[in-house]
């Protein structure tokens, strides 16, 4: 859309740009419970809505359906079912992953929502929607109140 | 009250690469096209307000929205971004127009994915940075998992996905605009490598240049700038949650909202009778069908089955993607909704060529904000 266009295309030139940006996500008053139980004791909470009974997993202080403030925290275990199930061959940059990841969400017993993870100790041809799974966690010294202190879940 | 129709649309067509033009002179082009459509319009002093939809990490910048006016036409003008979608734009510009105060307004978008080295990395960025950002791998797994889910619960096939994503590329070959269009067979979908199961390659998008700018008048003007003005009926959109883990990832949920709140709008009661065509957001090949579950386009369970028998294709009673779609237009970012916008203006104009619907005078175009999000829009217009 130009009277003059590039014709010669080893002309072209371009800058090359990289955006550096560093940050600290702060956890919150949900997300400092959640982690330091998952470290600490390798428990994990959720938050209850007095109001709605609506149980969120993973915790906050609010209910995002009646907007009402949640106070009340519920240990739901470590175990829930495959809601469903991913396995990724292809890393961010495109390439090949050597080994594929199998990704769930995993809904936990005794709450509304659950966790994005990976799944471990299974081959993703044996994994199935509904299948039952638990928490495998890191050594506690190894723990850094962070979501990858769960390793990843395994079958039940 | 105040009737609202699209009167000027320019497209620079959609390319894998664009390195001989920069970002601005992409809308530049788009721009420069739609108000030639418009009646031949100058930006400077016909056009009343101007809405850009972009987001700054596609672009590489901090406030983008500072860098838009120039080359619009729209320096010390009214001028605002929305982050979101090309069709909540368009609600917008709907909007602006219907306070009365606003004639003429321009909508623009762009997707420039080829100047994004890590695009997929910028993807990643858009996820919860506590939950789920430290797992790690390429994003689109959430569409695998969404995939699963919603075949699962619908009953649905990924074969039926499978002919969604050659239905579109046969279809992209039709449009001049199109960057990936092909002509590929079920089994090139099958032995496309897998990339997140039940994706293969060949369901997914490929990233694609190129802009859409169009502009909006009322209907005291409309008719003066364009002898077929294509009339918004009903614009509609909708968010759910941002928390993955509250989603229900079989159903698409904003999908079904947007195209409640548009069809309200629109006074349409029985979508799958009234609506002639449809443009639907199929980032992935799944999306199409799950879209055309959620917009009341048939019943749950049923997309699978009207794509086998051919009525979503572009001879059938309810034709989905004519202009080949995402999967066959490519990805374009923020311009990726726009593009099913412009397809049912150009069709609802009788100017789609060998591609033309024949009787068409409602269409439907509705888009998806991408990876990981849960947000979109639905707009119905006609010709009439
Ligand atoms: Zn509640």
């Amino acid at each position: 859309m130009s009277t003059e266009k590039i014709k010669d295309a080893r002309r072209m030139v371009h800058w090359p740009g990289h955006m550096e940006t560093d940050y600290i996500y702060t956890l919150g008053i949900a997300g400092e419970k959640f982690f330091t139980e998952m470290k600490n004791s390798g428990r994990i909470f959720a938050a209850k809505c007095k109001r709605c009974g609506f149980i969120y997993l993973p915790p906050r202080i609010y209910c995002e359906r009646c907007f009402e403030k949640l106070t009340e925290w519920i240990n739901v275990g470590t175990k829930g079912e495959v809601f469903t199930y991913t396995v990724a061959y292809v890393d961010v940059d495109s390439s090949k992953l050597k080994e594929p990841t199998i990704y769930a969400y995993i809904k936990f017993d005794g709450a509304h929502g659950g966790l994005i993870h990976k799944l471990g100790e299974v081959k993703h041809e044996d994994v199935q929607i509904g299948m039952p799974v638990e928490a495998v966690f890191k050594p506690l010294a190894e723990r850094k109140a962070n979501i990858n202190d769960i390793k990843y879940f395994k079958p039940v | 009250m105040t009737d609202v129709a699209i009167v000027g649309v320019g497209c620079t067509g959609f390319k894998s690469v664009s390195p001989e033009v920069s970002y601005k002179e992409l809308m530049f082009e788009a721009a420069t096209r739609a108000y030639q459509d418009a009646g031949n319009i100058n930006p400077r002093k016909d056009i009343d307000a101007f809405i850009s939809v972009a987001e700054d990490y596609w672009e590489g910048f901090s406030i983008f929205d500072e860098f838009v006016p120039d080359q619009l036409g729209a320096v010390l003008r009214q001028l605002f971004t929305v982050s979101g979608d090309s069709i909540i734009g368009l609600g917008n510009a709907h909007m602006l127009i219907k306070t009365g105060h606003f004639d003429v307004v321009a909508v623009e978008s762009h997707g420039k994915p080829s100047d994004i080295l890590t695009l997929y990395d910028i993807v990643s960025f858009a996820m919860d940075p506590v939950f789920n950002r430290p797992l790690g791998g390429h994003p689109f797994y959430l569409a695998g998992l969404e995939m699963n889910r919603f075949l699962f619960e619908t009953g649905n096939t990924k074969e039926d996905c499978a002919m969604v994503a050659v239905k579109n590329r046969d279809n992209a070959l039709r449009n001049p605009y199109a960057a990936y269009g092909a002509r590929i067979d079920l089994n090139d979908v099958f032995c496309s490598s897998p990339h997140f199961y039940p994706l293969n390659k060949f369901d997914i998008s490929q990233p694609a240049d190129g802009g859409i700018v169009i502009v909006l008048a009322s209907d005291e003007v409309a008719s003066d700038l364009n002898d077929c003005p294509i009339w918004i009926r009903g614009v509609g959109w909708a968010s759910e949650t941002p928390s993955l883990e509250s989603r229900c990832f079989g159903e698409a949920v904003y999908a079904q909202l947007s195209a409640e709140m548009a069809y309200k709008e629109a006074k349409i009661t029985s979508p799958s009778r009234e609506i002639d065509f449809a443009e639907v957001d199929d980032l992935f090949s799944y999306k199409e069908l799950q879209h055309m579950e959620a917009m009341r386009l048939c019943e749950v369970g049923e997309a699978g089955r009207l794509i086998a028998e051919g009525v979503t294709g572009i001879d059938g009673d309810l034709p989905i993607n004519t202009s080949g779609g995402n999967l066959g237009m490519g990805w374009a970012l923020e311009a990726s909704g726009m593009q099913r916008l412009l397809e049912v203006v150009i069709q609802l104009r009788g100017d789609a060529g060998e591609r033309q619907l024949a009787d068409v005078e409602v269409g439907l175009a509705q888009s998806w904000r991408g990876i990981p999000t849960a947000t979109g829009g639905t707009a119905v217009l006609s010709n009439c």
